[in-house]
């Protein structure tokens, strides 16, 4: 139960904020030697570790850094210096639904997200009954998914997510959306994923729900850790 | 080359969700249109009718010498092909910038972005195919087996297509000018490619240029195998795919170097 499953060692994320988009910008800021991109520190020298099991909260102010951790705990980022490593199946709950299009049906919709997030069609076919029962949605499922409302489109998207059978769920404010009502589905979900032993990283302003929820809490500001371990 | 087997090795291991992809892009083209289908096959029966109209009545170029094939049919074996190639390389320049919540979001391999957009062209090519199939029964065009090099023929086609895809949407996800330096060179492109005209109108000094033009080796090739019942000019074809090799790794290494700052950038 003791081995790391996340481990950050000095991780430091610079953007380098392109102010130019277009050639129309950029080349005239060359001629004139402006810089042409500013330097932006997300993160800086961070190094932490999250155990296999644990539920770890992540808080801080907007900008501190938070969700950069998630993109570099899911590899969709890298880090500008220091190391990420991770071991097991990431499923990020980061904006939900990022991979629906609007045309399909919600049918289609759940292959191709669960394509996206690396299920197999078989895991897809076995889990889909389970997911749509999830997400409440039989009677709109073969509705395209832009006459969904967007409590609609969230449950659906929720429910495939958690259906991935990840090792490390990363989930980042997505509660705040959703009825009462599906709030407490997914936290109920939530707490079976703890018992179950997922890894857990959770992302919030709202301090009193993670204090709750989660068994750690790594406070972060201005791209800095407050906690250090 | 170690990249390139690399990335197959991933695309194979991702191959469902590259599935997943071309179908969404394919069925959400034509859902919401009533004539669906059709549109893929309409457009370039549109555009030759046009262009056979004012390249063979108008300004009257001829076809090959030798034979009295009709231009449109002329126009059409290099049109469908060059057709294909642009279209490809067009939407692959975007596929990048289109899904940019997913590659802020998601890992996956991104190769794949490109690839399905350039196989949901190759999907629209083959409805379209179709016309020219029955257009070449009609007119009663004979073939010989020479017709069965045009399997390599596309070989290096879709080869060089792939890699200045992934070269130019690694780069439009920097530049967002990139799309219409593509657009326009594309445009620039074709008229520098025998399409509408036989390759043996080029001057003879202008030759060499012709060479080191894939398209116009890859374009002049179908017509000789599949119009002419010759053999391609291997010289030149191999030429073709030497430079659409290069094409690719060139291509292919850009990409896999911009790739982790792909999300940093959108």
């Amino acid at each position: 139960m003791a081995t790391p499953i996340v481990k950050f060692t000095n991780v430091t994320k610079r953007f380098s904020l392109q102010s130019h988009k277009t050639f129309k910008e950029f080349l005239p800021a060359l001629i004139k030697g402006e810089e042409t991109s500013k330097q932006f520190i997300a993160l800086n020298n961070i190094s932490f570790e999250i155990l296999t099991g644990e539920t770890v909260g992540i808080i801080g102010p907007n900008g501190s850094g938070k969700s950069t951790i998630l993109k570099l705990i899911a590899g969709v980022m890298s880090p500008t210096s220091g190391t990420v490593s991770v071991h097991g199946r990431v499923s990020p709950l980061i904006e939900l639904g990022a991979g629906f299009h609007f045309e399909l049906s919600g049918r289609e919709n759940v292959y191709l997200n669960g394509a996206i997030l690396g299920l197999s069609q078989k895991e897809i076919d076995q889990n889909f009954k389970s997911i749509v029962d999830f997400a409440d949605l039989w009677e709109y499922i073969d509705q395209p998914v832009k006459r969904y409302s967007s409590g609609m489109y969230m449950r659906l998207a929720f429910a495939i997510a958690v259906h991935v059978h990840p090792q490390i769920l990363l989930v980042d404010e997505i509660l705040a959306v959703g009825d009462p009502e599906f709030q407490q589905k997914c936290f109920k979900r939530m707490n079976e994923f703890k018992k179950e032993g997922v890894t857990i990283v959770f992302v919030s302003h709202d301090l009193s729900l993670v204090r709750k929820f989660c068994d750690r809490v790594i406070e972060l500001n201005h791209s800095r850790m407050i906690n250090p371990q | 080359m170690l990249q390139l087997l690399k990335e197959v090795n991933q695309i194979i291991k991702w191959h469902e969700l590259l599935w997943q992809m071309v179908g969404r892009e394919v069925k959400a083209r034509y859902k919401q249109s009533i004539l669906g289908y059709f549109w893929v096959i309409l457009n370039p029966l549109a555009q030759m009718l046009v262009m056979s109209f004012a390249f063979s009545i108008i300004l009257r170029i001829p076809t090959n010498a030798t034979s009295n094939i009709p231009y449109s049919i002329f126009l059409f074996v290099a049109l469908l092909p060059w057709n294909l190639f642009a279209t490809s390389l067009s939407s692959a320049c975007n596929s990048l910038v289109m899904s940019s919540t997913l590659i802020t979001k998601v890992y996956f391999p991104r190769t794949i972005l490109v690839l399905a957009s350039m196989i949901s062209k190759l999907v629209d090519f083959v409805f379209a195919l179709s016309i020219l199939i029955i257009y070449m029964i009609a007119y009663r065009i004979p073939v010989t087996l020479n017709i069965l090099w045009i399997f390599p023929i596309f070989m290096i086609q879709q080869i060089f297509t792939t890699g200045l895809s992934l070269f130019f949407a690694a780069a439009n996800l920097i530049y967002r000018d990139i799309q219409y330096l593509v657009s326009l060179a594309l445009l620039l492109w074709m008229y520098a490619t025998p399409v509408i005209y036989p390759a043996d109108l080029v001057p003879a000094r202008y030759k060499l240029i012709f060479q080191l033009n894939p398209m116009a080796v890859i374009i002049n090739a179908y017509r000789q195998t599949i119009l002419g019942g010759d053999s391609p000019n291997f010289v030149s074809l191999a030429i073709a795919l030497a430079l659409s090799l290069v094409t690719l790794f060139i291509g292919l290494s850009y990409f896999k170097s911009r790739e982790k700052v792909f999300a940093d950038n959108i």
